[in-house]
């Protein structure tokens, strides 16, 4: 655990952690010795001449003060390391994301890292500010109590030195035992959690097909499966916790029982039976605290994993020499991509975007378009061949060269808390006012912003939840105008506009054609047609290549494409004749 | 305070209270065994003994033992099965009204925070009704039972050994002076931090993209570093008062402090040695619980503000419904009709009106499309027939019946929809398109599927018609599209609700989809949101909406030669060379 914890501080940063286990220990050796000592103080106190006992008071004393102070300095320094380990966690983990490859952030691991970051660094902080000092005192506290006690008097100390070995063993089994019993159950939580996601979100739909109170069947086993899964782990966990209370028990009944019996043979005196009673209640209580740490301990240790895990994520590769691209022109060779091994994506795949026009990208789903956009935008490095800018492979171009030529715009909009100038500026920081109107204008933002109250001071919601999905669209169009880049590169992107924005989308697409380099994937007709190069991908292989008459003539996969997209661009919702009540049965 | 604690628990009140007796009883039995040993250290130290008088104690000391770790176990048990049944009882309550609050609340309202409620502040329950409330029980008892022991002991040592206990909680109060506003001051630096980290966690790929990388990290370090200045700050003001509060109640103080004064009583003759040994072994161990009172008042309050946000969710209003359909009236519209009667709606809260006074009626076998620009008003106007929401004013029919009036059953029947957004359940295909009718054999399944052109797709799936979505496999948004066509379908209600955007949800399928609708609008009553104009042409009636109200209504070849909004959008949609339309359509 603490080996763990080092790791994730990084090298040069665990000073404070090593100082402060070097201060616990102190601190409970000194106060292990303290406890021996009441050997000799108890013998005299209880022993004919209860006045000699004054000399080892004194002594007791003299070991106690350093040991509380000890104590004391221990405490206050784990909070601050405490404080301070969190801190060198986040430092870190910011670290670690801003240099991971776009390809990571998926959405399931964009929401752990929320969680990573939050809870989890601030699990880790309890460890040297509560937990590391009951865990130092439960195993130096006695084994200083039992060789203290075995200079004094080898007989008790031999006992002694029995006992606490015994104690920590049943411990370290009863926390198998009881995180054992965890692991079932985290299975059963995610999978209720899951159906409880479910059954919220889908209210509307269950509602409206009849799925009132009782009709979420999934749902209600889910939830049944948890309790169910608790109580099992209430039957594994009772006995783990049992068998430490159960052992320290019978040590201190054996240690009574020996104790009396020694007494009774003549082997030991009574202020010396006295004296080691004393003594084994302070070692059942060092280990008993250690033992109530168990279950933070491992909650501690589960968050410090998951810290590690995204530390250690490699990320995307810098060039040490970056190199600049001479021109705009994006070329892929041969490229081969999978985002899992042995699950190749594209294959073999070569084109050249020029400096100027447009390129559309079409193919069914699941054929690699998207795959073929994000590799342009470096979220993720090809296995085989390369992708190259002006001339550069773009693992030879530094990041703020490459966004200084591409801008993208995915399906996917993220929209931060704050105003709806600000959400657009981070296609351009410093850009001005004028230059924010006129990329608004472009995209069919602006009716947007002029019919907010607050205009473009407006504050979107936590993800933009005051936006409809087209508005969101053109905020992130107007981002990726507004970055004025040579390149763009727009995926899906007027999906979900209205005719009109699509319209105002479409023409601001043309202007950017003429000046610079566009690839575009989409299905519009009007989009693909005017296309000066369309790429047709299928299966992760361009199959043909070409301008839209060319491939009609050819008659393959976009000439059956063409012929279907008209086919939907005809569609009109009409009247049928009107059937009795009761529908169509 | 507790009332929401104790409400929420309410079922497992009586197996709580027994855990409490059996915890309270194994608590004063743990103080046995220690008493057992001074006995015995009593006996020793007085002189020649018996031995059975011995063994005697070390029996009641052993046995006492065994029944305080029984009882506590027993207790512990006890809570942690009442625990699970009370977190099972309030999941299956709180479901079980959610399913009963109008639908539209749930738009409103970020899923994961039902899930929160749902999950995780009924097991933030968990540590007050499983732990803290034995745990405090525990605190209480035996320190207690130990002074009454040790007060019949000697009187002035019992006083000296409450000492510590009196430091520590002074100490404690002086550490918790002012916790109140720095609490809150707490969670604010906290919250704000938590929103530092999600914007950072969502964001960075977005702002990567622009090479603003280092930029939104500078902001995550720079909320991180406030968060870590306010706690440090925080923390140096009080951890010496916290850390000398734990230290005055832990052993090797109290044991010092005990042999000095016990050892100046015996000097002094007040006291015989023999007293000494209860206070060495029992002094000790009623002091320590003392020291982690801070961490049972964190879980208590932890665990009241989980009840208080589970008692505010069962109070949200439910949405009314009868418990028999209303009769229909002799002379009303014929079934399958829908009449909206002046109806108006605004949001919960809200104080303007969404829509207002809308009077429409919608006849079986016809088209009703409404159209106006976006935010006009016309998907909430389509959310009121299913009841997501119900109306502030005006009333809507169904067959001349107010929808209030009809049984959920009876109002799902006869109103059917498809909308932009499809949810389908982790569930198979075949389950997901039988919602509606559970009771639908494969046939039927299978002949909607088909009309939904989703047959073929679905026998391509590894396990056909029983391969569970989100599970087995992933549809793609116009595959999905169809399921939920497919589903309308075979609940084949007289009257749907439509989205025409649904049929351009994925490009890939479009002319599938569209062909679906067709197949499903067939013959039925069907009110369709429009966005492209030329799709709704030929409907039977065309409502203009704007900023809620109907502007205009009639059919396409009427309104083209009024020459008002609509005349107007008409004009814009075919002027601009539009991406959508790639050829002309008029």
């Amino acid at each position: 655990m603490i080996r763990r914890l080092l790791t994730a501080l990084g090298a040069g940063h665990t000073r404070p952690v090593h100082v402060l286990l070097g201060l616990l220990t102190a601190a409970a050796l000194a106060q292990g010795v303290a406890f021996a000592l009441l050997v000799p103080l108890l013998r005299a106190l209880f022993g004919p001449q209860p006045g000699a006992a004054w000399g080892w008071l004194w002594l007791f004393c003299g070991v106690a003060a350093p040991a509380v102070v000890l104590t004391f300095a221990a405490q206050r320094r784990g909070f601050r390391v405490g404080a301070e380990v969190a801190r060198r966690l986040h430092h870190r983990l910011g670290e670690a994301v801003v240099a991971l490859p776009q390809a990571w952030f998926t959405r399931s691991r964009v929401g752990a890292l929320t969680r990573v970051a939050g809870e989890d660094v601030l699990a880790v902080m309890s460890l040297p500010a509560h937990q590391l000092r009951p865990l130092v005192t439960a195993v130096v506290t006695p084994l200083a109590i039992v060789v203290v006690v075995l200079v004094l008097d080898p007989l008790i100390g031999v006992s002694l030195a029995v006992a606490a070995p015994f104690l920590l063993a049943v411990l370290w089994m009863s926390n198998r035992m009881v995180a054992r019993s965890d692991r079932g159950r985290d299975l059963a939580i995610g999978e209720a959690a899951a159906r409880v996601l479910e059954f919220a979100r889908a209210q509307p739909v269950l509602r409206a097909f009849g799925r009132t109170v009782e009709g979420h069947r999934e749902l209600d086993t889910a939830l049944r499966a948890q309790r169910d899964a608790d109580r099992r782990m209430i039957g594994l966990a009772v006995p783990g916790l049992v068998s430490f209370g159960f052992a320290v028990r019978v040590v201190f009944t054996a240690a009574l029982a020996l104790a009396v019996y020694r007494f009774l043979g003549g082997l030991l005196d009574a202020p010396t039976t006295i004296a080691v009673l004393v003594l084994v209640g302070r070692i059942t209580e060092a280990v008993g605290t250690g033992a109530e740490t168990g279950a933070t301990l491992r909650i501690s240790g589960n968050a410090l994993d998951r810290i590690a895990e995204v530390l250690e994520s490699p990320p995307l590769p810098e060039p040490d020499q970056p190199r600049m691209p001479t021109g705009n022109v994006v070329r892929f060779d041969r490229v081969g991509f999978g985002y899992r091994p042995g699950e190749p994506v594209l294959h073999d795949v070569s084109f050249t975007l020029p400096d100027r026009g447009l390129t559309a990208l079409v193919g069914p789903s699941g054929s690699g378009k998207s795959t073929v956009a994000r590799l342009i935008a470096r979220y993720a490095d090809p296995q085989t061949g390369s992708v190259s800018l002006g001339g550069v492979d773009l693992r030879d171009i530094g990041t703020v060269e490459r966004t200084a030529r591409i801008a993208c715009v995915f399906q996917d909009v993220y929209l931060f808390e704050g105003t709806l100038a600000e959400n657009v500026r981070i296609g351009r920081p410093g850009a001005d006012d004028e230059a924010l109107d006129r990329a608004a204008r472009a995209a069919g933002l602006i009716e947007v912003v002029e019919s907010l109250p607050h205009g473009w001071d407006t504050r979107v919601g936590e993800a933009g939840a005051t936006l409809s999905g087209g508005q969101r669209q053109r905020v992130s169009i107007a981002r990726a105008l507004l970055a004025r880049t040579p390149i763009v590169v727009l995926d899906e992107a007027t999906a979900a506009l209205d005719p009109e924005n699509d319209a105002v989308v479409g023409a601001a697409v043309a202007e950017l054609a003429a000046r610079g380099s566009v690839l575009v994937i989409a299905h519009r007709p009007a989009t693909v047609r005017d296309a000066d190069q369309i790429l047709v991908l299928d299966g992760g292989r361009i199959v043909e290549r070409g301008r839209h008459e060319e491939l009609l003539a050819t008659g393959g996969w976009y000439a059956g494409f063409w012929e279907r997209r008209n086919h939907a661009a005809g569609w009109r919702l009409v009247p049928g004749p009107a059937l009795p009540a009761g529908g169509h049965r | 305070m507790f009332g929401p604690v104790l409400d929420v628990l309410r079922p497992v009140r009586g197996r709580l209270a027994a855990g409490v007796a059996l915890q309270a009883a194994g608590a004063a039995a743990g103080v046995v065994p220690f008493v057992a040993v001074a006995d015995i250290g009593r006996l020793l130290l007085a002189g020649p003994v018996e031995p059975s008088a011995l063994w005697y104690r070390v029996l009641v000391g052993a046995l006492a033992a065994l029944v305080a770790l029984i009882a506590t176990t027993a207790a512990t048990t006890l809570t942690h099965l009442a625990d699970n049944a009370a977190q099972h009882d309030l999941r299956q309550r709180i479901a079980a009204h959610l399913g009963r609050v109008e639908p539209g609340w749930f738009a409103t309202r970020n899923s994961g925070q039902v899930a929160t409620a749902l999950q995780g502040e009924v097991h933030a329950l968990h540590y007050l009704v499983a732990h803290t409330l034995l745990d405090v029980t525990a605190v209480l008892v035996t320190p207690l039972v130990a002074f009454g022991y040790l007060v019949t002991v000697d009187g002035a040592l019992a006083v000296v050994a409450l000492l510590p206990i009196i430091v520590g909680l002074v100490l404690f109060r002086r550490a918790m002076r002012g916790a109140g506003p720095q609490m809150a001051a707490y969670a604010r630096a906290r919250n704000e931090v938590n929103a530092g980290i999600v914007e950072f966690a969502d964001g960075i790929a977005v702002v990567k993209g622009f090479g603003g990388g280092r930029t939104a990290h500078r902001r995550f370090v720079a909320a991180c570093d406030a968060f870590h200045d306010f706690f440090g700050e925080w923390s140096r003001r009080t951890t010496s008062v916290t850390a000398a509060s734990q230290l005055a109640v832990s052993p090797l103080p109290v044991l010092a402090l005990l042999l000095v004064a016990g050892t100046m009583l015996v000097a002094a003759g007040h006291t015989d040695p023999a007293a000494l040994i209860p206070f060495l072994l029992l002094g000790p161990a009623s002091a320590a619980p003392v020291g982690a009172i801070g961490p049972r008042l964190q879980a208590l309050r932890g665990g009241i503000a989980a009840a208080t946000a589970i008692r505010r969710l069962l109070d949200e209003p439910v949405q009314a419904v009868p418990a028999q359909d209303a009769a229909r009236p002799g002379t009303g519209a014929p079934p399958g009709t829908v009449t909206l009667d002046d109806v108006s709606f605004r949001y919960p809260g809200s104080d303007t009106d969404v829509l207002h006074g809308i009077d429409l009626e919608l006849a079986p076998g016809t088209v009703t499309a409404v159209v106006g620009p976006s935010g006009a008003g016309k998907s909430t106007l389509a959310a009121l027939l299913p009841r997501f929401h119900d109306v502030s004013a005006g009333a809507i029919r169904l067959g001349g019946v107010d929808v209030r009036e009809l049984t959920p059953r009876t109002l799902y029947r006869q109103i059917g929809f498809v909308l932009q957004d499809v949810t389908l359940l982790r569930i198979s295909v075949a389950d997901n398109i039988a919602l509606g009718r559970p009771e639908a054999d494969r046939t039927e399944i299978e002949a909607a599927a088909r009309a939904a052109r989703i047959h073929d797709r679905t026998t391509a799936l590894p396990h056909g018609y029983d391969t569970v979505l989100g599970e087995d496999t992933e549809l793609s948004g116009g595959e999905r599209q169809r399921v939920s066509i497919a589903r309308a379908l075979l609940a084949d209600t007289p009257v749907l609700v439509l989205d025409e955007a649904t049929a351009f949800a994925d490009p890939d399928s479009e002319a599938a989809i569209c062909d679906a609708l067709s197949e499903l609008a067939s013959g039925r009553t069907v009110l369709v949101i429009a966005h492209r104009l030329y799709t709704v042409t030929g409907a039977n009636t065309i409502v203009v909406l704007d900023e809620g109200r109907i502007v205009e209504r009639g059919t396409h070849p009427e309104l083209i030669s009024a020459g008002g909004r609509y005349a107007r959008m008409w004009a814009a949609q075919q002027g601009a060379p539009t991406m959508t339309t790639g050829r002309d359509v008029g």
